[in-house]
């Protein structure tokens, strides 16, 4: 062997290593860990123990709670745990190969792991009306942007694990929530527009909020649950013997990365809603006299006497809170009186920060009103069967594929079969470590390209053949065959790659996981045809007196 | 293996009056059945996969909902109980929401044990989204097929496969309508794969055309073309008997989600392989013709 093979080959075995480890935390044994509200009692324990049986799984007692292993476990079994009474929450606990080597677990879509896949539309009529004359695009789309900022508000009360919300196109939103406990409930709180309103801040009583919570409430932060939540804003209330006029509620702030919004700390308004939503005229973001970001806005004339009012000398140094859906989203102190009904909000703003007060503010003055106009619901059951009927699927068509090539081709056919396992492994490894998402016609495509990965090869061997009937030498035919076929090859899968490409283009979520597994396929077939196999008949040529090739 | 050049091109007329004839049975079929059935996708409306409990058949279900006028079909084991209800929006006025809302709450005060596998419903406004995406879509395309074609062989080659692509899209789609399955955004997926895939195939031949002119530059076209096809008749074969039997898998047991997209890539992919050999090679002999005159 010459030095350069020696290195391509330590190249190969470190491309299978890796992704053989990539793909761990997906095919490997899985952990899943379930915690409980209360002490789960023996009704729920034979439910566990019926759905998991210990001849595929094993569930082991940690604490309060489950620790279920086993190699079947899949998102959409989590989802299902999820959906049981009495169960609080179901995670994955990181696999080894997770921690180590950024591995991640193959993301599936919402059709095999169960979930909710909603699209809004703002209903414009309303507004424009109000407004009195047709909205520009850039109107539609700052309005759907707000309402946008109104469902991350909403939503995570819902307790979806990891809702994705972003804007379609400039008049739509599209929502993914996987393995919604709770559809109609999560639709209908959807449904119902923003209420804003701006509450005086009691100082005296939150700063015997922000002392009684170190006190008496043991968590070091605030719990995430919602009923928990819940009880510990009555608890407060109690606890610092709140008079009737006033309300706990929490501060919420939107955490960077995730963009979720949640609770901070325990805040005390007065009862008494000082300014409505709707007495605020237009809200816009800009500069205040120093060059600094700041919200600025126009009430109505009613508005106006209400403003004039609450900024009054008696509430100066008092903070306005403004709340939105009982969630306290900014507290501006009041500094100056204002009667002229148009005012601004300072302060050291980020520019995203700004935006949000100005979209919640404009939420208020102008609701929007959301519909529903695309909905796919899966159940968790449904997506598990998908699930396992593409594994069935996958391993029926690669045993098929492989036992063809090996009667056909003998030899040469098992080299190609391991190709195609190859190829499989590749294919799942670059699927989880660029972190697509696998959907059922993604395990299509993933079918699909077994079939075709072998093409490939099909068309390297012929050419052998054809050089081998011609009289060449076996080492020529070899070294012809792969070097004809290379452009055969190039050529006539780029365009299965351009077809790719644009179905992957194409809007909706499933079909964008076909088009990504078809894509992914075609270029490890190509990477595994044109170099490893190439490898392997180089090293065959080795063999300088071969007379014969099983092919 | 094979030897001697078989004459595919004596074929050819033969081979186009069986294309039409396969599209006239298709259209025949597909105006008798009222037209293609397009899925929820497209024009917008309801579908439920409901499992019930035992003994629950079709007329039941379908006396609960006479008011909406379903579709009501079985999935699945007999004894699984599973339907598929759908109905689609008839003017653009109603909402697909609220009427899922009602048909849910029907089934479930009718049927206690009823439990929803999957909802969907879809507004006429993402419909008519869908179906403009999925044209444009094909149109692109097309587009971008036809220009690398030419920029990596000549325009009639480009010219010459476009229309073997045109007529398998144009058959699969009818097939659609021939065998009534319901055209939705999936099957624009699997129209698409066809697509790629008889444009791999007939590429293949294409590139072994290309090869035999730069290698003798006296014969015949046609024999030529018929060489080339020989030459690549078994790689071409293969390629789609190995496509198949992973289709077929997944036809078989992919499950209900599944089983229309593979029916229309099992059919296809014959297609595909059928036009290659018998009418992209065709187009090219008689466009090669039609410029020597």
């Amino acid at each position: 062997m010459t030095r350069g093979m020696i290195y391509k080959f330590l190249f190969i075995l470190f491309i299978i290593v890796f992704s053989v480890a990539l793909i761990l935390p997906t095919v490997g044994e899985k952990r899943m860990q379930v915690s409980f509200f209360s002490d789960p009692g023996t009704e729920l324990m034979q439910k566990f123990e019926k759905r998991f049986p210990a001849d595929a799984y094993k569930i082991d007692k940690e604490g309060t709670s489950l620790i279920i292993s086993g190699q079947n476990l899949t998102d959409a079994i989590m989802n299902e745990v999820r959906t049981y009474d009495g169960v609080r929450d179901a995670v994955f606990l990181k696999h080894w190969a997770e921690d180590y080597l950024l591995a991640k677990k193959i993301n599936l879509g919402l059709d095999l792991q169960g979930g909710m896949h909603l699209v809004l539309q703002a209903n414009f009529e309303k507004i424009e009306k109000k407004m009195g004359k047709p909205l520009s695009d850039s109107d539609k789309n700052e309005i759907t942007q707000q309402a946008l900022e109104l469902l991350r508000n909403r939503i995570d009360k819902f307790g979806v694990s990891e809702p994705s919300i972003r804007p379609r196109g400039t008049e739509a939103i599209e929502i993914q929530m996987p393995g919604v406990k709770d559809p109609r409930g999560v639709k209908k709180a959807i449904g119902t527009t923003g209420r804003v309103e701006y509450r005086l801040v009691n100082d005296r009583y939150s700063k015997l909020a922000t002392e009684w919570l170190p006190q008496n409430y043991k968590g070091k932060s605030l719990p995430e649950e919602k009923d928990d939540l819940e009880n510990l804003l009555t608890d407060i209330s109690t606890g610092i013997k709140l008079p009737d006029t006033l309300e706990v509620l929490y501060y919420y702030v939107r955490e960077a990365d995730t963009k979720k919004i949640v609770p901070s700390y325990p805040i005390i308004l007065e009862k008494k809603v000082s300014i409505a939503g709707d007495d605020i005229n237009k809200a816009w973001v800009g500069r205040d006299e120093y060059g600094g970001l700041a919200v600025h806005f126009t009430t109505t004339p009613e508005g106006a006497t209400k403003f004039a009012e609450v900024t009054g000398q008696k509430n100066h140094g008092k903070r306005l809170a403004i709340v939105i859906d009982d969630k306290v989203r900014s507290a501006p102190s009041l500094n100056v009186q204002i009667t002229s009904g148009q005012a601004m909000i300072n302060g050291d703003f980020t520019q995203e920060e700004v935006q949000t007060l100005a979209r919640i503010i404009k939420e208020g003055a102008l609701p929007v009103d959301l519909r529903i106009i695309e909905e796919r619901t899966v159940g968790p059951s449904l997506g598990q069967d998908s699930i396992e009927a593409g594994i069935k699927a996958i391993i029926l068509g690669l045993a098929g594929v492989m036992a063809f090539m090996i009667l056909y081709y003998k030899a040469a056919g098992i080299i190609a079969d391991f190709g195609l396992v190859l190829n499989t492994i590749f294919m799942l490894a670059l699927l989880s470590w660029m972190g697509f998402t696998l959907t059922l016609p993604g395990i299509a495509g993933f079918i699909l390209t077994v079939g075709m990965a072998v093409d490939a090869n099909v068309i390297i061997y012929e050419r052998i053949k054809e050089e081998i009937r011609n009289g060449k030498s076996v080492r020529m035919s070899i070294v012809y065959g792969f070097e004809r076929a290379f452009w055969t090859i190039f050529d006539s899968n780029l365009t299965t790659l351009i077809a790719a490409f644009i179905l992957s283009q194409y809007g909706t979520g499933p079909i964008k996981g076909f088009a990504v597994t078809l894509f992914i396929g075609i270029l490890s077939s190509m990477f595994v045809a044109l170099f490893i196999t190439r490898f392997f008949y180089e090293v065959i040529s080795l063999n300088k007196k071969i007379k014969k090739l099983s092919i | 293996m094979l030897k001697s050049t078989i004459d595919f091109l004596k074929y050819r007329w033969i081979a186009i009056g069986f294309s039409l004839t396969l599209f006239i049975v298709f259209m025949t079929m597909t105006v008798y059945r009222g037209g293609i059935n397009m899925g929820v996708d497209f024009v917008g409306g309801v579908k439920i996969i409901g499992k019930f409990s035992k003994g629950i058949d079709e007329g039941k279900i379908r006396e609960v909902l006479k008011d909406y006028n379903p579709m009501i079909q079985q999935i699945g084991a007999d004894d699984k109980y599973e339907y598929i209800i759908s109905t689609k929006l008839k003017t653009d006025k109603e909402t697909s929401e609220i009427e899922s809302e009602k048909i849910k709450r029907t089934l479930a005060e009718k049927f206690q044990n009823v439990e929803f596998l999957s909802v969907e419903n879809v507004g006429p406004a993402i419909g008519d989204f869908l179906k403009k995406s999925a044209l444009k879509l094909f149109f692109v395309a097309i587009i971008l097929m036809a220009v690398y074609l030419a920029f990596r062989f000549e325009f009639k080659y480009s010219i010459a496969a476009m229309a073997a692509i045109v007529h398998d899209i144009t058959l699969c789609f009818m097939f659609c309508g021939f065998t009534g399955i319901e055209f939705s955004v999936p099957i624009v997926a699997a129209l698409l794969t066809i697509f790629g895939y008889s444009m791999n195939d007939t590429i293949v031949i294409f590139d072994r055309i290309r090869e035999n002119i730069q290698l003798q530059t006296k014969t015949n076209y046609l024999d030529l073309v018929n060489k080339s096809i020989t030459q690549s008749l078994s790689r071409t074969l293969l390629t789609s008997l190995t496509t198949l039997f992973a289709v077929l898998a997944l036809y078989l047991i992919g499950g209900e989600g599944i089983n229309d997209f593979a029916q229309v890539l099992l059919f296809g992919i014959v297609i595909g392989t059928y036009s290659t050999v018998y009418l992209a090679s065709p187009v090219l002999v008689a466009w090669e013709r039609i410029r020597a005159r």
